[in-house]
C-alpha cells in the first residue's frame, strides 16, 4: 500500500510534447508509472513515443482510464490546464509549473475545492490538485507522477514524506534510503504562496496507511503551513512525526528563491514553526542527517 | 514588485478611489511651483522604497511656499536607510483633526488561500504594531478572488471595525480597493491612512502596493515604474541571468546550489559552521555547465566573498555539469577564490574525475555538505583575519 497512488495509477501527461513535458513521461515510464496518454491542444490524433496525444483532457478521459494527471504547461496557462483536469473529473491533479501568478491559483484552488466538495457528496472521488511549483508525488517502487530522480525511490521503505521543497525531499529520500529506512510515498506539495494540498491535507492519508510507521516533514519559512500541520498532529496523529525547517538564517523580509518563503512582519518565522512543533511534541531536525537519527529514535518508542 | 507611494495612489485612482491630489517633484523648484499652483499647505513626502519615511524626517508638513521649498531641499538627496530620496510627492495638507483615520488593506493569506482584507479604526500607525498590541482591533475577512469583494461584505467589515462616516463611500472605495488588488495582481495593498472627512467622505492619504513579479507578464504597462535603486547590483545582474538572488549582509560566503530548499539550508549550514551567507543564488534545476559558469562568475564579482560554497543534489541537475562551469570559470580566470563543494546524486562519478584532472586547490570535493560548508567557513573566516 501506499497513499494517493500505486502501480494500478493511470496517468495523462499534459504538456507531454513540450521539452520538459517529454523527458519527464521517459523518466516515468521508465520507473514505472503507467501513463496511458499525453494532451496537447492542437496535436491531437499525434503519437508521442507511441502513447496516443489528444487535444483536450475530456478526449483522452473518453479512450483511457484516467486516475491522475500531471500539467508541465507554462505559468500564464497553467491554471487553465488544472481547471480543465478537474472538471474533467480526473481526481487527482499535479501541477509542476513554478511561477504562476498568486491569483490564478487562488480562482483555481477554490475552484478545485468546490469540484471536490461536489464529487464527494455525489459519491464520488473528490478532485485533489497537488502544487503548483512542486516536484510531485511518488509512491516508491510504484508510481512516480513528477520530477524526482528514480534512483532513489526504488525501492518501498516505511516512512512517508512530505516537503515543501523539491531538492529536499531528494536528499530526504537519500538519507532515509542509505539508512535502510526508505520511502512509502513522499509528496512534494510545492513553494508557492498558494498551493493545492497542504501539509496538514496530506498528514490525515499517512496516519491511515497501514505501510507508513512515521512521517518527516520537511518545512521552511514563511506562511504558517507547519503551525496548522503541528496543530493537526497534536490532535488527530497518533504516528510519530518528525520536522525539520528549511532557512532557519534567511532574514526577514528577503523572498528566499521559492514564492512561498517569506517572513512578513511576524508571520512565517522559524521560531513560531519551531514553538508550534514542540508544543505538538515533534522533534525538529536541525540538520537533514539528524533527521535519520530522530526518525530512528521516534521509531524505538 | 514594490510601487513607490504616488505610483500605488496612482493604480488606486484608475479604479476610482478617491485618493488625495499630489504630485511627482524632483527639484526644490518643482516643488515649490506645485505648492503656488495648490494655494494651500502641502506635504512633501520622500519616495523611496523603504518603510519609515516619517521617522526618518522624510515626510513634512510645509504650511507655505517657501516653507515647502525648504522642506523639499531638506529631504532630496537625503538618506533614509541607505537610499538616497530623488524625488518626492508633494500632497495636498489635509486638516487631520478635523476627521478621523482608519487602516484598509489586503494581503495574499495562503491560510484561506485568496485575499485576507483587513479594517481596522486604529488608522496613521503600522498595522503590524495594531497587530501586535491589540490584534482584537483588527478585523480580517476572506475574499472571493472569483468575485472579489462585494458591497454588503465590506459594509458588514466596515461596520465591525466600528468605522464611522458615510458608509455606502466607504465600502465603495473598499470593494474598488479589491477590484485593483485582483486585477493588478498585488500581493499587498493598504490604504493607511484612510482619512474619513468632517462630511463622512473618505479619502486614501498614503498606500502600500506590491505587485506579483510572477504576473508582471501581464502587467507591461507597469514595466517602466520598476526601479532598481533599491536593488544591490550583483541583484540587477543575477535578474538578467534568470537567476533567483538574494544578496545577504555582513556575509563572507557566497552560496550557490539548485533549488530554492537546498540553497536556504544552505545558509543555515553556513551559519553554524560559524560563518556567515553572503548571498543566496538558486541555480535551478536542470542547470548545464554555462550556468554555473555565470552563477560562480557573479559570485566571484562580490567583494564582501571570501569563499563560495556550492550544494549540488543533482536529480535533474548532472554533477559533471557543475563541475564543468566551476572548471571553466578557474581556467578564465575569474575563479580566484576557494571553491569547497558538495555535488552528489547523478553523474557524480563524472564530476570527481573531471575535478581530479584539474587538480586545482582552489576547488576542493567533499563528500557531505556539512564538510564543504566547514571547509568554505574557515577558508572566509581565515582570509578576513589575514587583513
Amino acid at each position: 500500500m501506499s497513499i494517493l497512488v500505486n502501480k494500478d495509477t493511470h496517468v495523462i501527461v499534459v504538456g507531454m510534447t513540450g521539452r520538459e513535458g517529454a523527458n519527464h513521461t521517459k523518466a516515468m515510464r521508465e520507473f514505472g508509472t503507467q501513463v496511458v496518454a499525453g494532451v496537447t491542444p492542437g496535436k491531437g490524433g499525434q503519437t508521442h513515443e507511441g502513447l496516443p496525444i489528444y487535444n483536450s483532457v475530456a478526449e483522452a478521459k473518453a479512450n483511457h482510464p484516467v486516475d491522475a494527471s500531471i500539467i508541465f504547461v507554462p505559468p500564464a496557462g497553467a491554471a487553465d490546464a488544472v481547471l480543465e483536469s478537474a472538471h474533467a473529473g480526473v481526481p487527482l491533479v499535479i501541477l509542476i509549473t513554478e511561477g504562476v501568478p498568486t491569483v490564478d491559483m487562488m480562482k483555481a484552488v477554490q475552484e478545485v475545492n468546490r469540484l471536490n466538495q461536489e464529487s464527494l457528496s455525489q459519491g464520488g472521488k473528490g478532485v485533489r490538485l497537488i502544487g503548483g511549483n512542486c516536484p510531485g508525488l511518488i509512491s516508491s517502487g510504484e508510481c512516480k507522477i513528477g520530477i524526482m530522480p528514480n534512483s532513489i525511490y526504488a525501492e518501498k521503505g516505511r516512512i512517508g514524506l512530505i516537503s515543501r521543497s523539491g531538492t529536499l525531499t531528494y536528499e530526504a529520500g537519500k538519507l532515509l534510503q542509505l539508512a535502510g529506512l526508505g520511502t512509502s510515498t513522499t509528496v512534494g506539495i510545492g513553494g508557492d504562496p498558494v498551493i493545492g494540498t497542504t501539509f496538514a491535507d496530506v498528514l490525515p492519508l499517512f496516519e491511515a496507511d497501514p505501510d507508513t510507521d512515521a512521517i518527516v516533514v520537511i518545512g521552511e519559512i514563511g506562511g504558517a503551513d507547519e503551525e496548522a500541520a503541528a496543530e493537526y498532529i497534536k490532535n488527530n496523529m497518533k504516528k510519530p512525526v518528525v520536522a525539520f525547517i528549511s532557512g532557519r538564517s534567511a532574514p526577514a523580509g528577503k523572498r528566499m528563491g521559492h514564492a512561498g518563503a517569506i517572513i512578513m512582519g511576524n508571520i512565517g518565522t522559524p521560531e513560531s514553526k519551531l514553538a508550534a512543533f514542540k508544543d505538538a511534541n515533534v522533534p525538529v531536525a536541525d540538520t537533514m542527517p539528524e533527521i535519520i537519527e530522530l526518525v530512528k529514535k521516534v521509531l524505538n518508542k | 514588485m514594490k510601487l513607490h507611494e504616488y505610483q500605488g495612489k496612482e493604480l488606486l485612482r484608475q479604479f476610482g478611489v478617491n485618493v488625495q491630489d499630489g504630485k511627482v517633484a524632483y527639484t526644490p523648484d518643482e516643488v515649490r511651483t506645485i505648492a503656488r499652483e495648490y494655494g494651500q499647505p502641502v506635504v512633501v513626502k520622500a519616495q523611496v522604497h523603504v518603510g519609515g519615511r516619517g521617522k526618518a524626517g522624510g515626510v513634512r508638513f510645509s504650511p507655505t511656499i517657501d516653507k515647502a521649498h525648504e522642506n523639499a531641499e531638506k529631504i532630496l538627496g537625503m538618506d533614509i536607510k541607505g537610499l538616497t530620496v530623488n524625488k518626492v510627492l508633494v500632497t495636498k495638507a489635509v486638516d487631520i483633526d478635523a476627521g478621523v483615520e482608519y487602516y484598509v488593506g489586503m494581503i495574499v493569506d495562503r491560510n484561506v488561500q485568496s485575499f485576507t482584507l483587513m479594517a481596522s479604526a486604529e488608522g496613521g500607525v503600522e498595522i503590524e504594531e495594531v497587530a501586535a498590541a491589540t490584534p482584537e482591533k483588527i478585523i480580517r475577512h476572506r475574499v472571493d478572488p472569483v468575485t472579489g469583494l462585494r458591497p454588503y461584505e465590506a459594509r458588514e467589515v466596515a461596520i465591525k471595525a466600528g468605522f464611522k462616516g458615510n458608509l455606502n463611500k466607504i465600502a465603495d472605495m473598499m470593494v474598488k480597493m479589491s477590484k485593483a488588488a485582483l486585477e493588478r495582481d498585488a500581493v499587498l495593498v493598504e490604504i493607511n491612512p484612510l482619512f474619513i472627512d468632517a462630511d463622512g467622505t473618505p479619502l486614501a492619504l498614503d498606500t502600500k502596493f506590491e505587485i506579483d513579479d510572477n504576473a508582471m507578464y501581464r502587467h507591461k504597462d507597469l514595466l517602466s515604474w520598476r526601479e532598481t535603486e533599491a536593488e544591490h547590483p550583483l541583484e540587477i545582474e543575477a535578474a538578467k541571468y534568470g537567476f533567483a538572488y538574494v544578496k545577504l549582509d555582513d556575509g563572507n560566503v557566497g552560496v550557490l546550489g539548485n533549488g530554492a530548499g537546498i540553497v536556504m539550508t544552505s545558509l543555515d549550514v553556513v551559519n553554524r559552521a560559524g560563518a556567515k551567507p553572503a548571498n543566496f543564488l538558486d541555480i535551478g534545476g536542470g542547470a548545464k555547465a554555462e550556468i554555473v559558469y555565470n552563477a560562480v562568475k557573479l559570485v566571484s564579482k562580490d567583494s564582501d566573498v571570501k569563499a563560495i560554497f556550492i550544494n549540488i543534489f543533482g536529480g535533474i541537475t548532472r554533477a559533471d555539469e557543475v563541475a564543468k562551469g566551476v572548471i571553466q570559470a578557474l581556467n578564465e580566470g575569474i575563479l580566484t577564490k576557494p571553491v569547497r563543494m558538495r555535488i552528489a546524486g547523478t553523474a557524480e562519478t563524472e564530476a570527481k574525475a573531471l575535478l581530479a584532472e584539474v587538480n586545482s586547490p582552489l576547488i576542493q570535493m567533499y563528500p557531505d555538505m556539512f564538510q564543504a560548508a566547514e571547509a568554505a567557513a574557515q577558508d572566509a573566516n581565515n582570509a578576513g583575519e589575514k587583513k
